[in-house]
């Protein structure tokens, strides 16, 4: 499904080039559960970013079912991702002036989904996370286990091939943390979601079939579990 | 997508209360001011346009070229140039003379009776024409009665609008077939009503009378029909065949009365041309329409311009607001793009948000504008009697403004926003520093506060200027002045002006009264070739020329440097000449031109007998010019009576009543001197009043903006404002740290304003022969008004800022 091949980021600081990756190669098929670890400033988080194509790599090349995202300019790139790709972030990163409902929907808007599907999509989503009664509050007014569950009921709402999750329960509390990553196990399981997450913690690294570890910019060990 | 849009935006506004009033508020005011402005512009360049052939509608001109003086345009032409005219252009489709007039007008107690009701007709809004029935084939018209091509056929025919109509009739139903009689000496019929000219109409024409009717009565109108006689009264309008050449047109009229103009012997070369009716309202060369006023297209455009500066200052401010808020909207822009919105999505969630507080702010806007109409009385000729909004032009404008402001202030913002990197935007990493508008801020703030100083400049130059022509020595007393304009010195009143003299003397308030051709200073210009010394040749210069009594100076205050007054005369024995006239002759002692021998025109000769200092003849945009005052009795048109300064309004009550005794038949136009001086400048003190306006307004859109920047900096640098608190610092040096750049760019502001005000001032000054010096302090003033007025806005959100507790302050970072 992913194949990237000496990806290569840099940022300009001063006179100097700063590389966080660099020959940083893999491959990962369709289904997988993969894990990133690695000391901070390995490059983890920029590798799931350009994974994600949020951020694009200064050299190499990345593709994804067999197309050459290296090649694509933004507008491509964002029809592949609204597509294939869902995205969870450590800090939720829920949008403030939205409710939980309208969150939801906004994925579903940006693709163009007509309303009576981007009804019964959501519908199902809140049933299914039991979230019905909180559909018109806001973000401030839910705990971060709550937040943290939109969040990935918003990533899941576009039915992605893919989803990126860049440490989801660093914030979160050990039970609740467990909720996501059994809601993470069960979306690989049972409906073939393929994911990638960036994680710290081993417990949650166990929950996935693989480990990709990286250090100073390089994927130096790929762990099968 | 849509009402997710609309809904957020109305959120987003809800939340920042202060960023978005601020932003409506000054939106709604430039949107305001330019609404008030388009709405004159419009109307000024509303100005006969509906007619029908507006494109071949054509006024015959005079261009006269003097080798001396230059180039003269007038609106005359002689009549018997019009008679060539009318049968030498074949592309005239139709061709109709006219000729003014300001009647009295009596509606006659019993038939055939010259006693009765009298009306005068207003100089500036009723004009009475003599003219052909082809006129109304040029200038087509409304009838409410009676038929346009016979209604003026005969002598003594007149045709009156229905407003006329009914001031005199009681309602225009009743008018068709009465008669009317015309100073008091023309008895004429009613043949049609035609509708009122709209005001937007140089043809405020209320009484026309038939062309037979002039030449019945050729001595009374002054209908003289040789080439040496040009009136601005005898004008002739012409409309062009479909399809005609105007060039063609122009170049026969250009050849008409050549050779008759020649053999006059005149240095001036004279050529008649064409004039558009769209140039009719604006080329203020010709003057003389039948309307109201005249606009130059430069005047529209300045206007223009400023209402166009305000109201980018108005969108100078949401830019500054919007990018200012930037850097804290930049998660949100991430959230967004990594949940797949694309740019052009966010780009108009963005412009959403933009069209939601421009079209706030363009209803505001209209409502404050519809509210300040009626203000624009004062400083136009826009009348208050139609309806604002409701006009499409206005509504239309409306429409405009709103998608071009909404382009303008919210694309910059809106490409800055889409255009973050998602993984920077996540991670807050973008501060206001970094979103690259903060150069572009300061550049925009500068840019309103040289906008809003230039305009202050302005203000305080036209007051200063306005001041000085106030109190300009003119050469003569205008004050406690009354003057009656317009008295006919017929055979019938001639006679009383003595008896009218001695009574209006007896008023104890009354010190001196005199009667003359006209006042010492008005537009009116009477002038004639002269040669001073006996036997010399013309002089190269033309003179101007008043008649007066000996009571003159003195009524006036006109001074005299050399000689004596003139003795009583009635016609013309003695001159005197004014010091302009004796330095163009280059006669430096005003001695040397007494009892020389002074011949008018080529016939009248008379001895000078007095040299009168200099005055002011007419607007202190002109020159001084030469003079020189004989007496003639037949020429006196004007009263002038100097009285005391107790109870003014019984003097001149009972100096009309002494009048409408005196002369029954006339109509008294009565006023004081200086208010008819004061009426010169009635453009200028109008632009005074818009700069004060718009200063004003500049003013308060620059500090509107400057305050939610300096709201906004104060949030930013809360940290820093803890950080040295905590390191010991005053409150007074926390707010001089943030003030320190606002005052900064006010100053630079400064640096641009003055010079570019400078030299735009000087070039309006340099309309005037007579004015005010530009002092260093009306520059050093904007500066200080500008610095105060910044300083005390930003200073309250500062003094805000440097109180906060500093352990306050840290924990929230």
């Amino acid at each position: 499904m992913i194949e990237f091949k000496d990806i290569e980021r840099y940022y300009d600081a001063g006179a100097v080039k700063s590389y966080v990756l660099r020959y940083a190669s893999a491959r990962i098929g369709e289904g997988e559960f993969v894990s990133i670890m690695g000391p901070s400033g390995a490059g983890k988080s920029t590798l799931l970013h350009i994974l994600g194509m949020l951020d694009e790599p200064t050299a190499g090349e990345y593709w994804f079912l067999g197309e050459p995202v290296h090649k694509f300019n933004e507008r491509r790139r964002t029809e592949l991702y609204q597509q294939y790709i869902g995205f969870v972030f450590q800090a939720y990163h829920l949008i403030d002036d939205l409710t939980v409902y309208e969150n939801l929907e906004t994925p579903l808007l940006y693709k163009k989904v007509p309303s009576a599907e981007r009804k019964s999509r959501i519908a199902d989503l809140l049933d299914r996370f039991n979230m019905v009664a909180k559909k018109d509050l806001f973000p401030s007014q839910l705990s971060g286990g709550q937040q943290q569950l939109v969040g990935v009921a918003r990533a899941l709402i576009g039915r992605p091939k893919l989803i990126l999750a860049d440490e989801p329960t660093g914030n979160l509390q050990s039970p609740q943390a467990r909720e996501i990553m059994d809601i993470f196990r069960q979306l690989n399981r049972d409906e073939g979601v393929t994911i990638i997450q960036v994680t710290h913690s081993d417990t949650n690294a166990r929950y996935g079939s693989r480990i990709l570890h990286l250090l100073d910019g390089k994927v130096e060990r790929d762990e099968k579990i | 997508m849509l009402r997710n849009y609309f809904t957020l935006a109305a959120r987003h506004l809800l939340k920042n209360r202060t960023y978005a009033t601020i932003n409506i508020l000054g939106l709604a005011t430039g949107i305001a001011a330019c609404l008030l402005i388009f709405r004159l512009v419009h109307y000024e360049l509303s100005f006969d346009r509906f007619r029908a052939n507006y494109d071949r509608i054509y006024r015959v001109v005079t261009n006269d070229h003097d080798p001396n003086e230059g180039d003269f345009y007038q609106a005359g032409i002689p009549i018997p140039a019009m008679d060539v005219m009318q049968t030498s252009v074949p592309q005239f489709e139709a061709f109709a003379r006219t000729h003014s007039m300001w009647p009295t007008v009596t509606v006659p107690e019993s038939p055939g009776s010259f006693m009765g009701h009298k009306y005068a007709t207003n100089e500036e809004q009723e004009v009475g024409i003599f003219t052909e029935p082809d006129f109304f084939k040029i200038i087509q018209w409304e009838w409410l009665a009676g038929d346009p091509e016979t209604a003026l056929g005969e002598v003594n025919s007149v045709v009156l609008t229905e407003k006329m109509a009914k001031k005199c009739f009681g309602s225009w139903q009743l008018a068709m077939g009465k008669n009317l009689v015309l100073d008091n000496a023309v008895l004429v019929t009613v043949r049609g009503i035609i509708a009122d000219p709209p005001a937007n109409s140089d043809f405020q024409i209320h009484l026309v009378a038939s062309y037979a009717t002039l030449k019945a009565n050729g001595a009374l109108y002054f209908y003289f029909p040789d080439w040496g006689n040009t009136s601005s009264n005898c004008q002739a309008y012409a409309l062009l065949r479909e399809g005609s050449s105007v060039d063609e047109a122009k170049n026969l009229l250009a050849a008409v009365g050549q050779a008759e103009y020649k053999n006059n012997g005149s240095r001036v070369s004279r050529r008649h041309s064409l004039q558009p009716l769209a140039d009719l309202h604006y080329d203020d060369r010709y003057h003389s329409h039948f309307g109201t006023h005249s606009t130059s297209k430069n005047r529209l455009g300045i206007l223009s311009v400023i209402g166009l500066l305000v109201l980018a200052m108005a969108c100078f401010n949401f830019i500054n607001l919007a990018t200012a808020q930037a850097a804290g909207r930049s998660r949100e822009v991430g959230v967004r793009k990594s949940l797949g919105g694309s740019r052009g999505q966010l780009v108009a969630q963005f412009m959403g948000e933009t069209v939601l507080i421009v079209a706030l702010a363009v209803v505001l806007g209209g409502l404050m504008a519809m509210l300040l109409a009626p203000l624009l009385k004062y400083v136009s000729d826009v009348p208050d009697t139609q309806p604002f909004l409701t006009q499409p032009a206005v509504l239309g404008f409306m429409l405009l403004v709103t998608v071009f402001v909404s382009l303008l202030s919210g694309s910059y913002p809106a490409l800055i926003l889409s255009g973050f990197n998602p993984v920077k935007a996540l991670k807050n990493n973008i501060t206001t520093r970094t979103v690259g508008g903060f150069s572009l801020r300061k550049v925009l703030v500068v840019t309103q506060f040289v906008i809003a100083q230039g305009l202050i400049i302005g203000t305080l130059v036209t007051v200063s200027q306005m001041n000085f022509l106030r109190d300009m020595d003119l050469g003569f007393q205008p004050d406690l002045v009354y003057v009656i304009e317009g008295i006919s010195p017929d055979s019938v009143s001639l006679p009383r002006y003595e008896r009218f003299k001695r009574d209006l003397q007896q008023i104890p308030s009354v010190e001196a009264v005199s009667f003359g051709s006209d006042r010492p200073s008005s537009n009116n210009t009477w002038s004639s070739n002269f040669a001073l010394g006996r036997g010399a040749q013309d002089a190269p210069f033309n003179v101007n020329l008043k008649f007066v009594d000996p009571d003159y100076l003195e009524t006036y205050g006109l001074r005299l440097v050399a000689g004596r007054d003139l003795e009583p005369s009635d016609t013309i024995r003695e001159m005197l000449v004014n010091e302009t006239l004796l330095r163009k002759l280059g006669i430096s002692n005003p001695e040397d031109a007494l009892g020389k021998e002074l011949r008018l025109g080529g016939r009248r000769t008379a001895p000078v007998v007095g040299v009168v200092a200099d005055f002011q003849s007419s607007t202190a945009r002109d020159e001084q010019r030469p003079y020189v005052f004989s007496s003639r009795k037949t020429s006196y048109y004007t009263a002038g009576i100097k009285i005391r300064p107790d109870d003014m309004s019984a003097t001149t009550a009972k100096i009309a009543q002494i009048f409408e005794a005196t002369f029954p038949e006339q109509v008294f136009d009565g006023g004081f001197l200086d208010e008819k001086i004061a009426a010169f400048y009635r453009d200028d003190e109008r632009l005074s009043a818009l700069c004060k306006g718009f200063a004003f307004l500049a003013i308060l859109i620059s500090c509107l903006g400057l305050y939610g920047l300096a709201s906004l900096l104060a949030v930013q640098k809360t940290k820093e404002i803890g950080v040295r608190k905590v390191l010991g610092a005053s409150v007074s040096s926390v707010i001089a740290l943030l003030s320190k750049d606002f005052l900064l760019l006010v100053l630079l502001a400064a640096v641009v304003a003055t010079p570019v005000a400078w030299w735009a001032m000087s070039r309006w000054l340099e309309e005037f022969v007579y004015r005010a010096p530009l002092s260093v302090w009306i520059f050093a003033g904007t500066v200080g008004i500008s610095l105060l007025v910044a300083l005390l806005t930003v200073g309250a959100q500062t003094w805000k800022a440097a109180r906060v507790n500093p352990v306050k302050s840290l924990r929230s970072e």
